[in-house]
């Protein structure tokens, strides 16, 4: 202690002293102060060298309890964490990699780009290369990211119940087909619309080595009368492209058109639908139908027709354009028969012959402009009437695109599909695949699934669902995240679909794989995989010879891209005379009609076991997790029903059981059942609703006349996330009519003025907000499963969804006004409004919400101790509690699915939206490195994001400049509930009504 | 000059008695303070044994509720405060007649309330004990309601003084504490006579500690009332700010229906509604069953029913002016609330408050009635559940349509709320049943005061 390392005075300058031994001057007095211990008062000086003083015990002693507490503090780490010792290739950790890939469902396929993190996808969202719709995916392609991650998922290939390795199982696929091909059995693949050209190259190259190959391509969720009016109109299988960007005068028969399945056609439709300036003409949407669409509730004037006379109405119009507009029928369909009815009698409550009169007149003014579709779901004599409208005001080849059915296999019909199934009961089959869809429910009670493992049934499928049970042999199969492919989703457009990641299961392999595995067992030339495959088509028959960029630059710009462009072959011109079978086809009503249609949620059934699929509120009903009888309000009545009522449907000898919902503005004498519930497997799916396919006849017509419905005892309460429908007459959705807006009328309401006891909130930087336009919103709800796969947002089931506990950050409230025959709905999305004056903020006793320097609205879960006293004071109810603990019970896979950016909530925690707080720190992280600013544009929430209609926008408020500042601006802006002085963050725009009287 | 004697005056006008036949001073201690010693008789045990299984119940649901989460009740979405709330505001109310009469009514000098201060000060305190249960279980992660309290910590980390629901925090602690404390400050003479009468060796011991070694010398006393008179005007204060601060809960939010200026008084007026008719209830009960008849009269419960009555005047007043300034407000979502108060889905819920609390108390203006113990039990209870049926009005009516007609949902219960509502009631009175049996239940000291002669006073009167 003696050696002079203590701190010396400085030689110079001013100085204080505070002692005298401190003072200048006596070495050993200065050494005194700083040696505090001096010799042989702190250690004995007889110590030996190796001993423990009593000091340095005492320290040891401490530290080491010390370390023991702290060590007992802290839990036990439940997982190693493991860093790559060697990096993959542009993974790098915390920054997310893009995927071009391309989803397909139905007759439709759309490209989309996947999000991964650290090599595992966590969102999808749309192709931003993709001119129809950039960045726009289908609302389902988003969810389905939940399917990858599904635990139901199956793992193994499994021979009679019992798990076989790979080999094996290629082993024994093959040798049922040789053996099939050696008894010169035919042999049967059963799966869904083949939209891919390299599916249909290797099924064709699989017909060379298995001659006995029948192909039924079946998709159950689409009705075929479509199919056959195109197929006798044009001689072949084409598809028709609604262009309604094109359109001045569309007319939707019971038509999904506006469901955001086509995220193109919303935005199209909405591109129209947002005047910049008073005097902008706006696109005019028209609807008849009998069900209550999410298209009709946004028509401008909407016609209650029942569903099974909307051929005789599109007649009916028809014959009014022709007599009194003089348009022309198109050549070959001037003498074609057809049933009259006069329009007044198919007209319901709603519009009526006055609006007719105007739906004519306009069709008429507006030849080329025009635009009719109808819905997949409706017989051939909708159809055959529709397009002979299109053919007449002109509307081919300008607002109706057609181009030829993408591949070699056509879409086969439920028919053709019954007839081979009763073929495979037989026994005729050597080998039966089924790959794709899900046979056994789409066709209940069907005796080709009477029994269990029946030896030449062989399932390729993700699930060990109802068809898997009748299976023999049981292949797993890839997701569509995990696999190759190619599709056209446009006229001409080619999409590639590469894998996100490896499968998660290395037995699963997706269905191209196991037939090509098949192929090359059977003898056949085929590649060593799918990916090869496709590359060796591309090679040989997409990349154009003569082009001066390599091949292999040619497909990884086209793997980058996801997308290569290119003409369709031309379609044959239509011979309108052909459809004078379908016409006379039209029959009238009789008794209750029961439309069965695909359900907006599951579509045939194939995402039963999503639970965010599941617990979706349908955008019209509202209701989740099941699919309710839907009754017109006249029907409920007569047959003393109310919602929650359980009825027994049955038509023909076939009956099914289900719960009733009242739908307003349902025709009187229609009933709607959507199909796809009523699963028998998985444990998400299984026992939800009812299923409608019991109900599909041979020739798969899903309107169906004479349905009885009885009441049977008992009440199933149908799950709905929005229990009143009603406005109360206050302000909250604005709706006002084109000729106020062009007058300069529906002009901002100022109240008075609203004073506040704080300081106004200063925003140094930027104050984030937000702008819907509810003049685009079309209501489809694409926005909460974009939130809920962004934000991790948990499903909570239908039992807590029934007790108003579903947990969505964002809902579209739906509002009914008018008569319930014919009311008028609005649509308004809800979310957090990050009020400047939050009234969920100063009522929290702990801080746990708080608002940020630029304007948000925050959360701190982890100080949340959930007196609910906010959720309480929100005037808009968008928080959202933890009841109960929706998360932790969560495993792998289930957990991969969540985006890392974002805090899975315990129970006992209130949530609600951020402004998507996780993309703004990214875009201000990129900013800082970049040295700039965040550009105006580059945060989009997730909502906004996955809009179709493009109504939400998302900026900074600060900037006056900024796209959201100038939209909040405009004289259609509003606020939500500004009367209480909350000043939200959120601007809505007034929706503006375009019907024949609402205009000038 | 010797004064006519009086002509006897009819019954109705002849002066109260708080006191009946002859009470001495040991006679009174004979009485009181024998209930320790002795061993209770079969009924209690009947009783103890149904209330301690109720509050078992109650609390085996609490630990399901816990170890669940409150998902297990029927709270959701609007309706987030529920039971719980309701629950917390009723025995809040219910604990405040206890101070009330031992406060309030000791600082305007009523005499007639010696003789139940004591109990209906216990009751005060085993109410806010079941109140303050409720706050503490209902929040999301009970384990955290420590946050609740300013404390200073590591992570920089403080409460939101804006909050009502931190001035609950302090409101009810404090009310709590100083009923506390004045509670058992005038038991001490009280426990030093049992300490004095106790033979038994275990009971001495523990009344001598809870003593505080007091020999009722003068200076004793001199502190003793100084410090009594003190706390009464503490306890005067918060016996009026309590429920006022309870109420901010609901008058500083925005909720149609809880934003009313009204609520402060309005709370305070009901929540003594409540605890009267709660005193009331219990009061009939001690006084049969302990054979206290002449020490808790039928004239105690008769000015105890006229407060009933008058106070439910006041509770008419404070409807029909929360009533009038909704209609004056001009305001749609006030209006449509207070529509859903007495006609929506659980309009019969307000319809019944206002049978209870309006018209049930009127019977009172009969003396008859007044006196009669199925009148004024069947009241009693009548106004303890209007009052907690007021409390559901107020949170579940409002908040379960509120602002956005889309957000509306309907709120029901579930077994796990009964069990714990029904809990709470048996922990009250298996707190009340060991109060009776431990401690004394009418304050000695200060009957004593008030016996005959106890008090100088001039001959030939003049004024009491």
């Amino acid at each position: 202690m003696a050696d002079d390392t203590r701190p010396q005075p400085p030689v110079s300058g001013r100085r204080f002293w505070i002692s005298r031994e401190e003072g200048p001057g006596e070495p050993d007095a200065r050494s005194a102060v700083w040696n505090e211990f001096p010799e042989g008062a702190a250690d004995p000086p007889e110590l030996p060298a190796d001993a423990l003083s009593r000091r340095r015990f005492l320290a040891l002693l401490s530290a080491s309890a010390a370390l023991a507490a702290a060590s007992a503090c802290s839990a036990p780490d439940r997982g190693t964490i493991v860093p790559y010792t060697e990096r993959p290739d542009e993974v790098v950790p915390g920054v997310p990699n893009f995927y071009a890939s391309c989803f397909a469902e139905g007759r439709r396929a759309h490209p989309v780009l996947v999000r991964t993190r650290e090599g595992r996808p966590i969102h999808v969202e749309g192709n931003d290369r993709y001119a129809t719709a950039p960045g726009k995916a289908p609302y389902r392609a988003v969810a389905d990211l939940l399917g990858l991650y599904d635990p139901d998922r199956l793992r193994e290939p499994q021979n009679a119940g019992r798990a076989v390795s790979v080999p094996e199982a290629e082993r024994l696929l093959a040798e049922k087909a040789r053996k099939a091909r050696e008894q010169g059995l035919p042999v049967l693949l059963f799966t869904d619309a083949v939209l891919s050209p390299t599916r249909a190259r290797l099924l064709a190259e699989l017909r060379k080595v298995l001659p006995g190959l029948e192909v039924v391509s079946y998709e159950p969720a689409l009705g075929e009368g479509e199919e056959r009016v195109l197929r006798s109109l044009f001689g072949e299988a084409v598809n028709l492209e609604p262009r309604p960007e094109k359109a001045k005068v569309i007319l939707a028969l019971e038509s999904d058109l506006l469901s955001g399945e086509d995220p193109a056609l919303v935005r199209a439709f909405a591109a129209g639908r947002r005047p910049e300036g008073r005097r902008e003409p706006l696109a005019r949407l028209y609807a008849a139908e009998g069900r209550f669409t999410l298209t009709g509730s946004r028509a401008d004037a909407r016609f209650g027709v029942r569903t099974g006379d909307l051929g005789a109405f599109a007649l009916g119009l028809l014959r009014l354009l022709v007599g009194e507009h003089g348009v022309s029928l198109p050549p070959g369909a001037e003498n074609l028969p057809w049933p009259e009815r006069p329009l007044s009698s198919l007209l319901g409550a709603g519009a009526g012959e006055r609006e007719a009169e105007a739906l004519a007149r306009d069709l008429a003014e507006n030849r080329g402009a025009a635009l009719v579709v109808a819905g997949s779901h409706l017989p051939a004599p909708v159809h055959a009437a529709a397009a002979l409208l299109n053919l007449a005001l002109g509307s081919l080849g300008k607002t109706l695109g057609v181009w030829p059915w993408p591949t070699a296999v056509a879409p086969s019909g439920r028919g053709e599909a019954e007839a081979a199934l009763e073929r495979a009961a037989e026994g005729r089959y050597g080998l039966v695949l089924f790959w794709g869809g899900n046979p056994a429910h789409a066709f209940p009670g069907h005796p080709a699934f009477g029994e269990p493992r029946r030896e030449v049934f062989v399932r390729i499928g993700l699930h060990e669902d109802e068809t898997a049970k009748v299976a023999a042999l049981v292949l797993p199969e890839a997701h569509w995240l995990e696999s190759w492919g190619d599709f056209v989703p446009r006229p001409g457009l080619k999409a590639l679909r590469q894998p996100a990641l490896r499968p998660l299961y290395p037995a699963a392999r997706q269905g191209e794989d196991w037939l090509l595995g098949l192929l090359r067992a059977l003898g056949g030339q085929g590649a060593e995989d799918y990916a090869r495959f496709l590359k060796e088509r591309w090679r040989r028959e997409e990349w154009p010879p003569e082009s001066p960029v390599p091949f292999e630059r040619f497909w990884a710009a086209a793997l980058h891209e996801g997308l290569v462009p290119g003409t369709p072959p031309p379609v044959s011109a239509p011979s309108a005379g052909a459809l004078g079978p379908h016409l006379c086809g039209a029959s009238t009503p009789k008794g209750l009609e029961l439309v069965l249609h695909p359900s907006p949620a599951l579509y045939d059934g194939r995402y039963a076991n999503n639970g965010w699929l599941q617990e979706w509120p349908d955008p019209v009903t509202k209701a989740t997790w099941d699919n309710p009888l839907l009754l017109a309000p006249a029907d409920a009545r007569r047959l003393g029903l109310k919602d929650g009522d359980r009825v027994r449907v049955s038509e023909g000898g076939r009956s099914l059981e289900s719960a009733v919902l009242i739908q307003p503005g349902q025709r009187e004498g229609v009933a709607a059942l959507s199909l796809g519930y009523g699963r028998q497997a998985l444990s998400v799916a299984r026992g939800v609703g009812t299923n409608a396919f019991v109900l599909l006849g041979r020739e798969g017509e899903r309107v169906l006349r004479g349905v009885e419905v009885e009441k049977i005892p008992g009440r199933k309460p149908v799950p709905t996330t929005q229990t009143h429908h009603r406005m109360e007459g206050r302000d909250l959705v604005r709706s006002i009519p084109l000729k106020e807006w062009a007058r300069g009328e529906g002009e901002k309401r100022e109240g008075h003025p609203l004073v506040s006891l704080y300081p106004d909130q200063e925003f140094p930087e930027s104050k984030w907000g937000m702008v819907i336009d509810l003049s685009a919103c079309v209501g489809c709800s694409g926005c909460l499963l974009a939130c809920q796969s962004e934000n991790n947002v948990p499903v909570v089931g239908p039992e807590q969804v029934l007790k108003g506990r579903e947990m969505h950050w964002i809902r579209v409230d739906r509002y009914y006004e008018g008569p319930e025959e014919a009311p008028r709905a609005v649509h308004s999305p809800m979310l957090c409004q990050h009020c400047d004056n939050a009234p969920c903020e100063n009522v929290c006793p702990v801080n746990a919400t708080n608002h940020s320097p630029d304007g948000l609205n925050q959360m701190a879960y982890n100080r949340c101790v959930g007196t609910r006293y906010c959720a309480n004071n929100c005037p808009y109810k968008v928080r959202r509690f933890n009841f109960l603990e929706w998360t932790a019970h969560k495993r792998e896979p289930e957990t991969l699915a969540f985006n890392p950016e974002v805090t899975v909530r315990p129970r006992g925690v209130m949530e609600k939206c951020t402004f998507c707080v996780q993309r703004i720190e990214e875009a201000k992280v990129r900013a800082r490195v970049e040295g700039r600013k965040v550009a105006d544009g580059e945060v989009i929430p997730a909502c906004a994001a996955a809009c179709p209609a493009e109504a939400i926008v998302f900026g900074d408020l600060k900037d006056p400049e900024s796209r959201v500042s100038r939209l909040a601006r405009s004289g259609r802006a509003y606020k939500v509930l500004e009367e209480l002085g909350v000043r939200p963050s959120v601007t809505y725009l007034a929706h503006l009504r375009n019907g024949p009287e609402d205009s000038e | 000059m010797s004064v006519p004697a009086p002509a006897p005056l009819p019954e109705e006008l002849a002066p109260p008695r708080y006191l009946e036949g002859e009470v001495t001073p040991g006679a009174l201690d004979d009485q009181v303070l024998a209930f320790p010693e002795r061993k209770p008789p079969r009924k209690w045990f009947v009783a103890f044994a149904f209330t301690a299984a109720l509050a078992a119940a109650g609390f085996g649901f609490i630990g399901y509720t816990i170890a669940t989460g409150i998902g297990v009740w029927g709270n959701n979405r609007p309706v987030f405060w529920a039971f719980d709330i309701i629950n917390f505001v009723f025995w809040v109310g219910i604990g405040h007649a206890g101070t009330l009469i031992s406060a309030i009514l000791f600082l305007f000098r009523k005499t007639w309330r010696n003789a139940i201060a004591r109990f209906s000060e216990a009751m005060t305190l085993f109410a806010v004990m079941c109140a303050g249960l409720f706050p503490l279980i209902h929040v999301g992660r009970p384990w955290l309601a420590f946050w609740l309290f300013p404390y200073p910590n590591q992570r920089a980390l403080w409460t939101n003084f804006r909050s009502p629901l931190l001035w609950d925090v302090f409101a009810v602690s404090t009310y709590f504490s100083v009923s506390l404390m004045f509670w058992y400050l005038g038991l001490v003479p009280d426990l030093a006579s049992l300490r004095d009468r106790t033979t038994h060796p275990l009971r001495k011991k523990v009344y001598t500690v809870l003593s505080l070694g007091w020999r009722g010398a003068a200076s004793h006393w001199v502190h003793y009332e100084k410090a009594y008179l003190l706390l009464a005007g503490l306890a005067t204060g918060l016996v009026l700010s309590v429920h006022s601060v309870v109420s901010f809960d609901f008058a500083v939010s925005v909720v149609p229906g809880w934003h009313m200026t009204i609520f402060p008084p309005y709370f305070v007026a009901g929540a003594i509604f409540a605890g009267f008719a709660m005193v009331v209830l219990v009061l009939v009960v001690v006084r049969e069953s302990m054979d206290l008849r002449n020490l808790i009269t039928l004239d105690h419960l008769e000015v105890m029913n006229k407060v009933i009555l008058g106070v439910s005047c006041l509770m008419a007043y404070s409807y029909f002016m929360e009533v009038f300034t909704a209609w004056y407000s001009m305001n749609p979502y006030l209006h449509h609330i207070f529509r859903q108060y007495v006609s929506g889905t659980y309009g019969w819920a307000g319809i019944l408050t206002l049978c209870c609390n309006v018209l049930a108390p009127q019977v009172f203006w009969f003396r008859k009635a007044r006196r009669s113990y199925p009148v004024m039990i069947l009241v009693a209870l009548c106004v303890t559940v209007g009052m907690w049926f007021e409390r559901f009005v107020i949170i579940v009516i409002s908040l379960h349509q509120d602002f956005l007609p889309s957000a509306w949902h309907v709120y029901l219960p579930t077994k796990v709320d009964f069990a714990i509502l029904l809990g709470s009631f048996g922990l009250f009175f298996t707190l009340v049943l060991l109060f009776a049996r431990v401690l004394p239940v009418i304050a000695t000291t200060e009957v004593k005061a008030v016996l005959p002669g106890a008090q100088p006073r001039h001959a030939g009167g003049g004024h009491e």
